[in-house]
């Protein structure tokens, strides 16, 4: 085993309030994949920011190469060769691949202008060493695919002469395909001596490719160890100091009428003479790839697009979806995927977050009452333990496993009967994913009807009473939860031979 | 202070506590500096001359809310006034019927705005910058350049008359504030506008009418542009297709110095409040004591600078990295 590059012992920082981090050790080997798991909230964002140069930790020493050092700012570390890749991908999106990879220290000339033909090569030759041959370096970024920003990225960070990649859970917005070549670049930059930091949530991808871990739980240390040492149960129970006895706790609940029902709906351009019929109490999961028209689907029944022909039923009468308020009034509640954008106001508190779908509940005539929004919001904090300081706390401050509670918990105000639900544990710690999936579970069980979209798949089987798979706007195969696969579902969802062999085997 | 105690609320209650120390020291330095200054009399005056930008303001401080902007106030104000020198003196119609019938015209401007902003998604800025324009050339088209005068006594109670010692249009004024106060603060619609303005797709996914939403608040700054504008019109005697030209820069400098940011989300009819009453004072305070115009308005926009400065530097402190 090599020498550490990057060493941390006795790290400790604190915020207003919060203890973030206390007595971390970690280190960085060249030539090794490096995986940091926590749940959300455990202090793992702190840390790669202290390693990155954003923040300065209070106690501890840091040593480079044996040497000790303090950076002032991320431009330090990254001169010092530590880079690193955050989950919103920092590029801009109006400049080519080239100009964003050269960013700030472009090739000159010997006028000290831009040498734009050495730009461009030396830019092609760089994404070429990662063996990345498709990628046009003049295009620009912004109508790249997000794998390919990702590449584009991680290429910047190279031509930094990068010796210790951090990645800020690079596959949470990737699709299978991408995600399979961002292991390969890994895989190739550690072969060539890169010492890569690698966060995620996602535990396979884990065993797959790093060959240490550490995890933390609550800003502590529990451990670092050979990955080979461990195994998933194993290192569940580390990050949340208890175990797991299912992760996907559904169980049989009485499935009632049919409560939601769809006939040859269609809303161009992605949502394509579907039919569907949901009861109470079950939980219908929706899979398909990216792009397969799901969230396309649940913005027409939840009204945001409304349906151009077909007809919708709700408990047997057929309805007009105009508005998303129309739907509420039906009792329509959709939380939708991004929680950032689409299902949350983060820079408002979190009682205003609660109630924000549901004023009319918590005022009379129009004047709000303080007293029931607080009352709601503190029911909401007991019901889905968010770990919040209080319930005037910005929704932003909170993790990403409590946001999701929050963004659940605000349509769950409304009393809805019928609960659309889109990527509910999307970039969620393994803790947080449990509880949304209990709450899930006991929601059908008092009679809810549920729509999950997934694209997780063990998700989508755990979860699901019966399971849709789309693609290209349309429904094209339904299987019981009893007769579903992994494989047979991933099958249905890429190509159309062996969606119509799934369908058969029904 | 508990952790309880939500950031958002400190932060603009600190801006208007930094409003309200420069509004006493102002009163201090030109109650010593202009001797006229401090009298009652010209206080209540200048509450007088204020009350049209102050109107106008409450509106915008809404709109601005919600990360939109209404730069066409100035024209459905000289419109509004246009209209009730038409309805009244060519139409023949009556006078209090002409004063509603211009204020549904300002409503009807601002309602237009509100329509083209919400159903063809055109930016507000640029479209009330559009009917900036267009509203201006069918006052001056319909007024041709005539002045109408010779109102009856009665109508300049509104503009030039008192009650209870204090003129007409303070208690207006204050009655607008106390209202928009109130629906600001203490109603799902004023939670509404932040909503938007800080989120307008999270807004949208809530179930929350935002077109309606924004409709309403376009209208209304119509409605207050024209009631602004009949008031106006009593103040001065008589009507003008170039009345409220520039008004729109007024406004919007008293919502911003009172702390709405333009960004949207932020914002409070109190300092809206103090924003023009601050900016007021400024002005007769200065011209009392003998400083000429533009160097009023170069204190002006140095006092605006500085408490938008204050108010960076106090957001910056309070880690607003979310």
């Amino acid at each position: 085993m090599s020498d550490a590059i990057l060493k941390l012992a006795g790290i400790s920082k604190s915020f207003p309030g919060v203890r973030a981090l206390s007595n971390i050790t970690f280190d960085v080997r060249a030539a090794e994949v490096h995986a940091l798991l926590g749940e959300n909230g455990a202090g793992k964002s702190t840390l790669i920011k202290i390693m990155s140069g954003v923040y300065q930790p209070d106690e501890g020493v840091m040593t480079l190469d044996g040497g000790t050092i303090a950076f002032n700012s991320p431009q330090e570390a990254q001169d010092r060769g530590i880079a690193t890749i955050y989950q919103e991908l920092l590029l801009f999106p109006e400049l080519t691949v080239a100009e964003n990879i050269f960013m700030g220290h472009a090739p000159k000339n010997r006028f000290g202008a831009i040498d734009w033909s050495t730009m461009r090569e030396e830019a092609r030759k760089l994404l070429a060493s990662l063996d990345i041959h498709d990628l046009d370096v003049t295009s620009m970024v912004g109508t790249l695919s997000v794998g390919n920003r990702q590449r584009v990225e991680i290429a910047k960070a190279l031509s930094h002469n990068a010796r210790i990649l951090i990645m800020d859970e690079p596959t949470a917005a990737l699709t299978e395909h991408d995600v399979e070549r961002l292991f390969g670049i890994v895989r190739l930059l550690r072969s060539r001596g890169v010492g890569v930091v690698y966060i995620s949530h996602r535990l396979e991808e884990v065993f797959l490719l790093a060959d240490r871990v550490t995890v933390l739980r609550d800003g502590e240390f529990v451990a670092t160890k050979p990955v080979s040492e461990t195994d998933h149960d194993g290192l569940i129970e580390m990050m949340v100091g208890r175990r797991l006895d299912a992760l996907f706790p559904k169980t049989e609940a009485p499935l009632g009428d049919v409560v939601l029902e769809l006939e040859n709906v269609t809303r161009q351009p992605l949502t394509k003479d579907v039919s569907l019929k949901l009861r109470a109490g079950e939980i219908l999961g929706i899979a398909g790839l990216v792009g397969a028209g799901r969230s396309e689907l649940a913005e027409v029944i939840f009204g945001m697009t409304p349906a151009e022909s077909g007809t919708i039923r709700v408990d047997g009468r057929n309805v007009r979806i105009g508005s998303p308020s129309a739907a509420k009034r039906l009792g329509i509640a959709y939380v939708p995927e991004d929680r950032g954008r689409q299902g949350l106001v983060r820079p408002m508190r979190l009682a205003e977050n609660v109630s924000l779908a549901s004023l009319g509940r918590i005022s009379q005539g129009g004047f709000l009452n303080r007293q029931s929004e607080a009352t709601l919001a503190r029911k909401s904090i007991d019901q889905f333990r968010v770990r919040a300081s209080g319930i005037d706390q910005i929704v932003s401050k909170l993790s990403g496993g409590n946001q999701q509670k929050i963004g659940l918990s605000k349509w769950l105000a409304t009393e809805p009967r019928i609960l659309i639900m889109d990527e509910p544990t999307r970039g969620i710690d393994v803790g947080a994913k449990a509880e949304i999936h209990r709450m899930m579970s006991e929601l059908a069980q008092e009679g809810m009807a549920i729509i999950m979209i997934s694209s997780e798949l063990p998700e989508v089987l755990g979860m699901s009473d019966r399971i849709l798979v789309m693609r290209g706007g349309r429904i094209v195969a339904e299987v019981d939860r009893a007769d579903a696969t992994q494989e047979s579902l991933a099958a249905a969802m890429m190509s159309d031979a062996s969606a119509s062999m799934a369908v058969a085997a029904e | 202070m508990s952790d309880t105690t939500a950031p958002r609320m400190r932060l603009t209650v600190t801006h208007e506590l930094v409003l309200l120390i420069a509004l006493f020291v102002s009163l201090a330095v030109l109650s010593v500096t202009a001797e006229r200054f401090m009298s009652v009399g010209n206080l209540l005056n200048q509450g007088r001359l204020m009350t049209e930008v102050a109107l106008v303001a409450l509106p915008m401080t809404f709109i601005i809310i919600t990360a939109g902007i209404d730069l066409s106030v100035g024209s459905m104000f000289g419109l509004s006034a246009i209209m009730l020198g038409v309805f009244w003196h060519n139409l023949g119609v009556p006078l209090p019927a002409a004063m509603a019938l211009a204020m549904l015209v300002g409503t009807a401007a601002g309602f237009f705005n509100g329509l083209l902003i919400t159903r063809l998604r055109v930016p507000p800025l640029i479209m009330t910058l559009a009917t900036l324009a267009l509203y201006r050339g069918l006052a001056e088209g319909i007024s041709q350049a005539r002045s109408v005068r010779g109102y009856p006594e009665w109508f300049f109670v509104l503009g030039q008359g008192e009650m209870f010692g204090v003129p007409t249009q303070l208690w207006i004024l204050v009655v607008a504030i106390i209202i928009f106060w109130i629906v600001l603060t203490r109603t799902t619609f004023g939670r509404s506008l932040y909503a938007i303005g800080h989120n307008e797709t999270a807004a949208r996914y809530s179930a929350i009418k935002v077109d309606r939403i924004k409709l309403i608040i376009y209208s209304l700054s119509g409605f207050m542009s024209g009631l602004a504008g009949v008031i106006f019109v009593s103040r001065v005697s008589t009507t003008r297709s170039d009345m409220g030209t520039g008004l729109e820069l007024d406004v919007i400098a008293a919502v911003v110095l009172g702390g709405t940011s333009i960004f949207g989300g932020v914002g409070t009819i109190a300092g809206t409040v103090l924003g023009f009453t601050l900016i007021q004072l400024l002005k007769n305070g200065l011209a009392l004591t003998g400083v000429k115009g533009d160097a009023t308005i170069v204190v002006i926009g140095t006092v605006l600078i500085l408490s938008i400065l204050i108010t960076n530097f106090l957001q910056h402190r309070r880690g607003g990295d979310g």
